[in-house]
């Protein structure tokens, strides 16, 4: 703290801080000095710089008014309406949530956003949005971070050779202007936009707009991990681009063909409830899960059954399992004849019979779901056999198909390689790319960066001035999600608006506002646009203002349409195209495949520079801040590749270095690319984490490519991982069983972990009032991930870089444990997947040993921590049998940042109810303490008791399986006294005495008995099945 | 080393004594050619004399170490713990290693001075000064690591029941504030012990000083020492009671430093042989530190006839004792983990003797089991270059057995997807190496500045000490060296 000159008469010299009483003063101050406003935000916000002076006059007016009611707010000067609660006056500390949604992989998800004084800091899923249902996945919960990343480009910028000219935004209007002028005189020719896949109508109607009044102009189409497969796969079956939806709850048998429907694929969030809800139909027909694949994804990880193939023999083997179906005498009407030739010849026959049979008993209660990378013709393919099944119809039909928002998209590669052409040819005069990163993510062979410099003006609609930027000539700042206004239709026909929750920090702009800019709309900005397309979308109405805010209170503008009917399939055509496709190809550890993944956190490298994700492990491989080459254990050995070896993968003239990874389960002669790393200008976090694999994927082998060569290069690079002890050494951890075992025996698993009959050391407490428990299903649970990433961001948890998860220092309160299973590393039995966070045990170890009384029990049986009171012993760490307890060795918060202090804006994010913890101090998981305690405030104003569903943590809020369950268990009705009352119920280390108070219920698995390890070979598997006395252990 | 044994004269002069040692069944050990006033001269010496180059050199490399540990204490204050290896699951590694490692050594000068004391064996007073002396140094250099092994540890004093403002007082249920207690009292009680046994010694130290400055110096803290006989009476009394009190503490202490362990859940440490075999394997530790200073000592200041051969062996057989305790405690530790058919505590004990630490555990094994076993004969038993080398081996071994028992046992306990590598940085060995630092230096401070053998003590054992008519005239007892047993007013 400097102190300040009392009366300071003079002028002050440069670097002193001005003083100024009025906004006029203000004003001229900065005109005086224009560095002044680096004062004004002394932190750092103050790089609003650029900011135009309207702008910052809106801003600065609006704050001011509302200062003597509710303090620094930055709020949309539009009207929003919070979803439920709706205090008569903002009231700091209480949040407000208001619904808006988002997309992920062409779905669109609807949200609620807390957000406190007008600052947004957690994102849930919105319950009456159909693929929510509350829920949400990682990316989401991560997105959050993205709106505050320190990163995100301030002003816009013209650019010239390397260097860029700062510009406001008023250039950027004068810009669109003469862009206008231009193009109005040439109807457009010359005129491109290069967009991502829409679901937004608000979209539709704009480039209708633009495309009437620029009748020449053409829009493309680009994301490196799109739909376009299945679209096309369903325009070769039926002649239209129909969107297929599968309901795993109702299907009873469900193939998965190459598809991680509970990760990365377009509606895993929905996708995974009703999974979920299927497994857990343990007395009424649990589904069975057979998965085909050529990675080892989450979804395979969930198998009963899992076959892992490479990527080219994926179409053989449905071909052949059709071809079994036709021996099981199901009727493929005029293509019988083309299917029923495959031959199934290297190929696990013993598996694809009783996978026919399966679904032959279980006709229209299957679902045959076929992965984004697999070609159009397989897509068709497995409409056709789903169609055969009669899954479309029935009183739950399990596949039911819903139209795209945006009919026109044809298949992206064809069309970015069209906009590549006509920049090579020179017609191109402007180019607007609006989001997405091309040049870093565009096919290798390409070369679209050299094609983009060709054209005139290229404007890149951009969060960060990233590396397609680098190639642009003007970069104007993209405004976040929760920034601007939207819309979007799911698959289902549910209309939501995506609202703002803050006004862009940056200024910023949408696509939406960019084209009705150049559309010539009067009022281009995101509200009146939107609020246009509502108004022709829904019915007509005397009321729409009041249907307005209706739509803004709920999220949710139009509910669910009925199902599309699925048409007739064109048989010819999907015939012709079978009997189309390429040879074979035989894969050895001489020619190995390469399937290019979507990463699990990266998705396709859009979230590169968001630290949550970074170090966020992945499922299944655990690495955390990198990608590998993954490999299977045989192959790895087979090319005499050990683990951190940096290997070369090429692919025609194009050539990438990665390290390998080995992990067990992993199909052979098979490598795994993730897609989504190796950023060069992601930001301070992203950049140069990882491998950028996009080099050797080309636009002819967008997703497995077979003719590559892999080369030892010589030297290791260090990996992080979280979990290097893949086996359970055979103990009773994350327990589970078969059906028939559980049948048997429905208290099979607190039989293997009982709790010792010893005298507790203290009297046991007895709870009256609530008694704050936790159960985790198992059964349920996917292993996404999705909680830790909602854990961190409602705990304000930091994040500590890719060295000290080296060290073993990470900071995750929950964290998701997977064990493989069996006996081969290379093919593992089975996966478990064990989130594990604080058990907030009855006998705690950690609170007896604490000498300062840090960690002590709440009356509730929380087990709290005091974190003014931890001076940091680590003994209840040590002492701790679950290793849930984390320890601030180091001032996480700022560790990694160069500057030495948290980002200004990556502050905002803070959840003001959690203290941000120092060095030296230890944490863990609270059971959200702070939702407790909220929820009980709120009630004792309202006077009304706290019921079930009232308070939630966030992990299990987040939950898209449901797994987590969080309430009262004194409450006989609750859901959690409900499922902790099951009969697969059991506590984790029961045996040692600690009590806890957060319990397991028991994963059972449904294999076809047809299939199971002890009718093929009794001698091999001596060991009875799920003993866990396996050890398939990665050898680092 | 010819000047490890006694010449002929000299054993046949024990043959024929009788001191007060032999009395108790003990033989001499000093020559009985000694005399009173060559014990002063020869203890006195090295504080009245020149400073040998030898001093300035060691001290001058203790003093760096100091510097090392001043510097890492310092970064450890601006960084946090996060600069050592610590992590999860191993949330306590080098830095509680080096507090039991230290205060283990420190038992034997409490055993040596108490419980010998107790026992009155009279040979132990050649040594038990410079043992002590050893017991505190190492005991400061013990309080430094859970000091500042927290996370906050300016606010260390969270532990300490003060009452205060937020009226919450310490957890009496944690072992750590059993910790606080056990060695504050130790501490305590070593101090005021040491400081008593020295009171008689500083009183000839001033009555020969030749400055006024050490006059005053010692003669303060000699606090008014005469000699008187009311002096000596009220003097063996007290140093009987605090005899008295630190016994149990040689006991206690380590005892409750294994409950850290042994009260806690974790396999390996929850074991209830931990309070025994920890105070054996204090003593041990304590005893080769000692005799690895005294083996040093001994040459550099030339008092091999006060510590001689014989003193050494008795050594030696105690560390061959208290060396194959541990053995049997390692051994019934396996057996317990088996015999329990707790397969946590199984696979605990199964991966120390083959796991990632497995070369730690083998270390441990061999200095503290395997080459002790060398004492059982007598030659290398008075070889002073074999019993430098295996005490230095014990001290390495006994570090390696608090490492094995804190790291092993916490890098795989009961979850597998939890378990972990510890590996040191350069601030855990600054620290380390630091703390030698600090202990060498004041060692160093101590063998200039204060009598390093306890000259009256050593006097009471000769056989002129204690004049016995019925045997005749002693002809080593004449006035001048009696007078000389008491200190003598100034010249």
């Amino acid at each position: 703290m400097s102190k300040r000159e009392p009366y300071q008469l003079t002028p002050a010299p440069a670097g002193v801080r001005k003083h100024w009483k009025s906004l006029e003063s203000f004003e001229a101050s900065v005109k005086e000095h224009d560095k002044s406003a680096d004062t004004e935000f002394p932190l750092g916000v103050g790089d609003i710089e650029g900011l135009s002076r309207r702008g910052f006059l809106t801003i600065a007016g609006a704050t001011t008014a509302l200062l003597g009611l509710e303090g620094c707010i930055r709020r949309p000067v539009e009207n929003i309406l919070p979803y439920s609660q709706a205090p008569e006056y903002l009231n700091p500390g209480v949040p407000m949530h208001f619904a808006t949604v988002t997309e992920r992989r062409g779905e669109a998800v609807g949200l609620l956003v807390n957000s406190y004084e007008g600052r947004p800091t957690k994102i849930e899923g919105n319950p009456d949005h159909p693929s929510s249902g509350g829920a949400t996945d990682l990316l989401m919960q991560a997105s959050i971070l993205d709106l505050y990343d320190p990163d995100r480009a301030h002003t816009p910028a013209q650019r010239a050779g390397t260097s860029w000219t700062t510009k406001r935004f008023s250039d950027v209007d004068t810009l669109l202007a003469n862009v206008t002028r231009t193009h109005t005189a040439d109807r457009g020719a010359g005129l491109r936009f290069l967009a991502q896949p829409t679901n937004s109508p608000s979209f539709v109607r704009m480039r209708a707009a633009i495309l009437r009044r620029y009748p020449e102009a053409k829009f493309h189409t680009w994301t490196p991990v799109n739909e376009s497969n299945s679209r096309e796969g369903a325009r070769l079956a039926f002649g239209q681009p129909l969107v297929p939806q599968y309901d795993y709850d109702q299907a009873r048998v469900i193939l998965s063909v190459d598809s991680d429907f509970l990760q990365t694929e377009q509606g895993a969030v929905a996708a995974t409830r009703s999974f979920a809800h299927g497994r857990n139909r343990l007395r009424t027909g649990m589904n069975r899960l057979y998965v085909v694949e050529s990675t080892f994804s989450t979804t395979g990880a969930n198998a009963d059954h899992r076959l892992a193939i490479a990527p080219s023999m994926v179409e053989p083997f449905l071909r052949a399992l059709a071809a079994a179906l036709v021996q099981e005498h199901v009727d493929f009407g005029p293509i019988g004849a083309v299917i029923g030739a495959s031959p199934a010849d290297g190929l696990d026959a013993r598996f694809i019979g009783a996978l026919a049979k399966d679904l032959v008993a279980n006709r229209s209660r299957s679902a045959i779901v076929v992965g984004s990378r697999q070609p159009k013709h397989v897509h068709a393919l497995a409409f056709v056999i789903n169609g055969v099944l009669g899954n479309f119809s029935g009183v739950h039909p399990t596949v039911t198909f819903g139209n795209p928002v945006d009919t026109d998209e044809g298949d992206q590669v064809t069309d970015v390689t069209a906009l590549r052409d006509a920049l090579r040819a020179g017609s191109v005069k402007t180019l607007f790319i609006l989001g997405g990163n091309p040049v870093y993510d565009a096919p290798g062979d390409m070369q679209f960066a050299e094609s983009l410099d060709k054209a005139e003006t290229s404007i890149h609609l951009s969060a960060f001035r990233d590396e397609t930027s680098a190639h642009c000539t003007w970069q104007i700042p993209r405004a976040h999600e929760l920034e601007t206004w939207g819309d979007q239709r799911s698959i289902n026909g549910t209309l939501a608006v995506q609202q703002p929750l803050i006004a862009p920090l940056f200024g910023g702009r949408s696509d939406i506002e960019v084209l009705a800019h150049l559309a010539g709309e009067a009022n281009w900005r995101g509200y009146y646009v939107v609020r246009q397309t509502m108004r022709e979308a829904l019915p007509t109405s005397l009321s729409f203002e009041s249907d307005w805010r209706r739509i803004l209170h709920r999220g949710i503008a139009a509910a669910a349409q009925p199902f599309v009917a699925a048409p007739p399939f064109r048989t010819q055509e999907v015939a012709t195209a079978l009997q189309q496709s390429p040879a074979r190809h035989a894969a050895s550890p001489q020619s190995l495949e390469v399937v290019f993944a979507a990463d699990a956190k990266m998705l396709d490298g859009r979230h590169a520079n968001n630290a949550w994700l970074l170090e966020l492990p992945d499922p299944m491989t655990r690495i955390t801040w990198d990608n590998a080459a993954i490999l299977s254990p045989r192959t790895a050995n087979a090319l005499g590749i050990a683990n951190s070896d940096v290997i070369s993968i090429t692919r025609g003239s194009s050539s990438i270095s990665i390290v390998a990874w080995m992990l067990p389960g992993h199909p052979d002669n098979t490598i795994t690319l993730p897609l989504g790393w190796g950023r060069t200008a992601a930001g301070r976090y992203g950049n140069g984490q990882g491998t950028n694999v996009y080099p050797v994927r080309h636009s002819d082998a967008l997703h497995f490519a077979t003719d590559v060569r892999v080369a030892k290069r010589g030297g290791t690079y260090r990996i992080s991982q979280t979990q290097d002890h893949n086996d359970m050494a055979g103990r009773p951890i994350a327990l589970e069983g078969t059906l028939a075992e559980y049948e048997a025996d429905p208290l099979f698993a607190v039989k293997r972990t009982p709790t010792p009959r010893a005298l507790p050391l203290w009297r046991e407490v007895q709870y009256r009032g609530h008694k704050w428990g936790m159960t985790i299903d198992l059964n349920a649970c996917t292993g996404c991930n999705t909680c830790v990433i909602a854990c961190q961001s409602e705990n304000n948890i930091p994040t500590v870089g890719k060295e000290m998860v080296a060290q073993g220092r990470e900071m995750h309160w929950i964290r998701i444990d997977r064990y493989f299973q069996g006996d081969d590393v290379n093919a593992p039995e089975a996966v478990s997947f064990q989130p594990l966070a604080c058990q907030h045990c009855e006998e705690a170890p950690c609170e007896n040993v604490c000498p300062v009384n840090a960690t002590v029990h709440s009356p509730e049986g929380l087990n709290d921590m005091a974190y003014n009171r931890c001076i940091g012993t680590r003994y209840c760490a040590n002492n701790c049998p679950y290793k849930v307890r984390r320890f601030n060795y180091l001032n996480w918060q700022i560790n990694h940042e160069a500057s030495g202090e948290v980002p200004a804006t990556k502050a905002m994010q803070f959840n003001p109810n959690v203290t941000v913890r120092t060095r030296g101090v230890m944490e863990k998981c609270s059971y959200c303490v702070q939702r407790i305690e909220m929820a009980r405030i709120a009630r004792r104003i309202t006077g009304s008791g706290l019921h079930d569903g009232d308070i939630t943590s966030a992990c299990a809020q987040a939950c898209p399986a449901e797994a987590i369950i969080f309430g009262d268990l004194n409450d006989a009705n609750s859901r959690v006294s409900q499922k902790a009352n099951q009969d697969r119920h059991y506590k984790l280390l029961a045996e040692i005495g600690t009590q806890p108070r957060t319990t397991y219920l028991a994963r059972i698995t449904n294999p076809n008995p047809e299939l199971s390890p002890a009718t093929a070979a009794p001698a091999a598997h001596g060991q009875a099945h799920g003993n866990n006395e396996a050890h398939t252990e990665t050898h680092r | 080393m010819s000047d490890a044994t006694f010449t002929p004269a000299e054993l046949e002069l024990m043959k024929g004594a009788e001191s007060p040692i032999e009395e108790l069944g003990e033989r001499n050990l000093l020559s009985p050619t000694m005399t009173f006033n060559e014990i002063t001269e020869s203890v006195c010496a090295p504080i009245e004399g020149k400073t040998p180059l030898a001093w300035w050199i060691g001290f001058a490399i203790a003093f760096t170490g100091l510097g090392v540990l001043g510097g890492s204490i310092t970064w450890l204050f601006w960084k946090g713990v996060g600069i050592w290896g610590n992590n999860s699951p191993v949330a306590w590694a080098w830095d509680i290693t080096n507090f039991v490692w230290w205060i283990g050594i420190g038992h034997a000068g409490t055993l040596i001075s108490a419980i010998l004391f107790l026992f009155r064996q009279k040979w132990r007073t050649s040594i038990n000064r410079f043992a002590e002396a050893m017991t505190i140094f190492a005991v400061i250099c013990a309080g430094i690591f859970p000091g500042l092994h927290t996370g906050r540890p300016w606010f260390d004093y969270y532990m300490v029941p003060i009452p205060n403002q937020m009226s919450i007082w310490p957890n009496f249920k944690s072992p750590l504030i059993w910790d606080v207690f056990a060695v504050s009292t130790y501490a305590t009680v070593s101090i005021l012990f040491w400081y008593v046994g020295l009171i008689p010694d500083l009183a000839t130290l001033r009555d020969r000083a030749k400055t006024k400055a050490r006059r005053i110096g010692f003669g303060f803290f000699a606090l008014g020492w005469r000699g008187s006989n009311r002096h000596w009476q009220v003097y063996e009394r007290a140093y009987l009671i605090l005899a008295g009190l630190s016994t149990p503490l040689v006991l206690s202490v380590h005892s409750v430093v294994s409950f850290d362990f042994a009260t806690s859940v974790e396999p390996g440490w929850h074991t209830t042989i931990f309070p025994p075999y920890f105070v054996a394997g204090a003593v041990f530790s304590g005893f080769a530190m000692v005799l690895t200073l005294m083996l040093v000592c001994r040459t550099v200041f030339g008092l091999k006839n006060i510590v001689t051969m014989k003193h050494l062996e008795l050594m030696n057989k105690i560390m061959l004792l208290t060396g194959s305790l541990v053995g049997y405690a390692y051994a019934m530790e396996f057996f317990v983990a088996w015999y329990s058919g707790n397969q946590y505590e199984r696979y605990v004990f199964i991966n120390r003797a083959t796991g990632p630490y497995a070369w730690a555990y083998w270390s441990m094994i061999s200095c503290n089991v395997i080459f002790p076993q060398i004492f059982w004969f007598k030659r290398f038993r008075t070889s002073i270059p074999v019993m430098f080398a295996i005490s230095i081996l014990i001290n390495i071994g006994m570090w390696f057995e608090r490492f094995v028992i804190i790291v092993t046992t916490l890098h795989r306990d009961y979850i597998p997807s939890g378990w972990g590598m510890f590996h040191p940085t350069m601030w855990d060995i600054g620290i380390y190496v630091g703390s030698f630092g600090l202990f060498f230096t004041l060692f160093l401070l101590f063998l200039r500045w204060i009598p390093m053998i306890a000259i009256a003590e050593v006097k009471g054992t000769l056989k002129h000490a204690h004049p016995h008519p019925h045997h005749g005239a002693d002809p080593m007892h004449d006035e001048a060296s009696a007078h000389d047993a008491l200190p003598a007013p100034a010249e």
